[in-house]
């Protein structure tokens, strides 16, 4: 490590680079909170895109399918958007306390690349979170072929919603190192409150 | 012009809380010369420590040392002490002190 502007010259060296960053910034803790917040935007608002178009009588499936990827889309531009600004002025606020406190520049220093990084990273599990959440609960729409039954295909397309939620719950069970089936619960439940009132007003 | 032999160099450095002082360490481990670091931290605020950085070897940089600590985020307060030569001259304590 003679000249350190040269940040790496192997793939090694590139990991040991990220890894530094991550310690710096918590790029990991960030991400997977995004991650978890914005799945679970994602698969609640496909919720809302099938029983909107199951109550509405649509049974032609190429439609929630149109609707549903250009939801996951929007969802999916919102988050990177959104995360890149609310990240980028929240890490130059960080920075700019740093740099008050410091007295240095911090732009040029690995804090100011991890900083840079994060935001990147940030930005893209946002952005892909809720995008991959809502086609994974469209996929039963996808098979219609193969199904051939239209509500059946609602009912599976609301049925891996409710276990993507019940997994995501899970995960925020395995993170805080709690109860993972209560975490899956209460995410579950979140599911079912928001099938149960689309249901309860669709069915005036 | 002959480089003489920096054997020994101690900083008085304002460092960011990360990168902390294990990960600031090995990285100066691993500048050419260095035999051995030691960092302590006196004093710790809200966003930066002050650290008393205590490098000894053969041949040390001082440059690269500044550099790396730059690098990390920290800045040079003062050098405290500096030893070179052919071997490590310790400070000697006179009836002044």
């Amino acid at each position: 490590m003679k000249n350190n502007r040269v940040r790496w010259s192997s793939f090694p060296e590139f990991l040991a680079e990220i890894k530094s960053y991550n310690q710096i910034v918590g790029i990991t803790e960030i991400a997977r909170r995004y991650f978890v917040m914005n799945a679970f935007d994602g698969i609640l608002t496909t919720i809302g895109v099938l029983a909107g178009n199951y109550l509405a009588g649509v049974r032609d499936l190429s439609i929630p399918i149109q609707i549903g990827i250009a939801t996951s889309i929007a969802m999916g531009i919102s988050g990177l958007w959104g995360a890149y600004l609310t990240e980028t002025a929240e890490r130059k606020r960080e920075l700019s306390e740093l740099e008050k406190v410091s007295l240095i520049d911090q732009s040029d220093t690995s804090i100011g690349r991890a900083s840079r990084f994060a935001v990147i990273i940030v930005s893209i599990v946002d952005g892909l979170a809720p995008a991959l959440a809502a086609l994974i609960v469209l996929t039963p729409l996808f098979l219609d072929s193969v199904i051939q039954n239209p509500v059946l295909s609602y009912a599976l397309a609301g049925g891996t919603a409710l276990v993507s939620l019940f997994v995501l719950g899970l995960f925020l069970g395995e993170i805080s190192d709690a109860n993972k089936i209560g975490f899956g619960l209460k995410t579950l439940m979140a599911g079912l409150v928001a099938i149960a009132i689309n249901f309860l007003l669709g069915a005036e | 012009m002959k480089v003489g032999n920096l054997r020994r160099i101690v900083l008085d450095v304002l460092k960011p809380l990360e990168p902390d002082i294990v990960d600031l360490a090995r990285k100066i481990s691993t500048l050419s010369g260095v035999d051995g670091v030691n960092i302590t931290i006196y004093e710790i605020d809200h966003h930066v420590e002050n650290a008393k950085i205590t490098v000894e070897g053969e041949q040390l940089s001082y440059q690269e040392l500044q550099e790396l600590i730059v690098e990390n985020g920290g800045a040079v307060h003062s050098i405290d002490e500096v030893a070179a030569g052919k071997r490590t001259v310790e400070e000697v304590v006179t009836h002044q002190d």
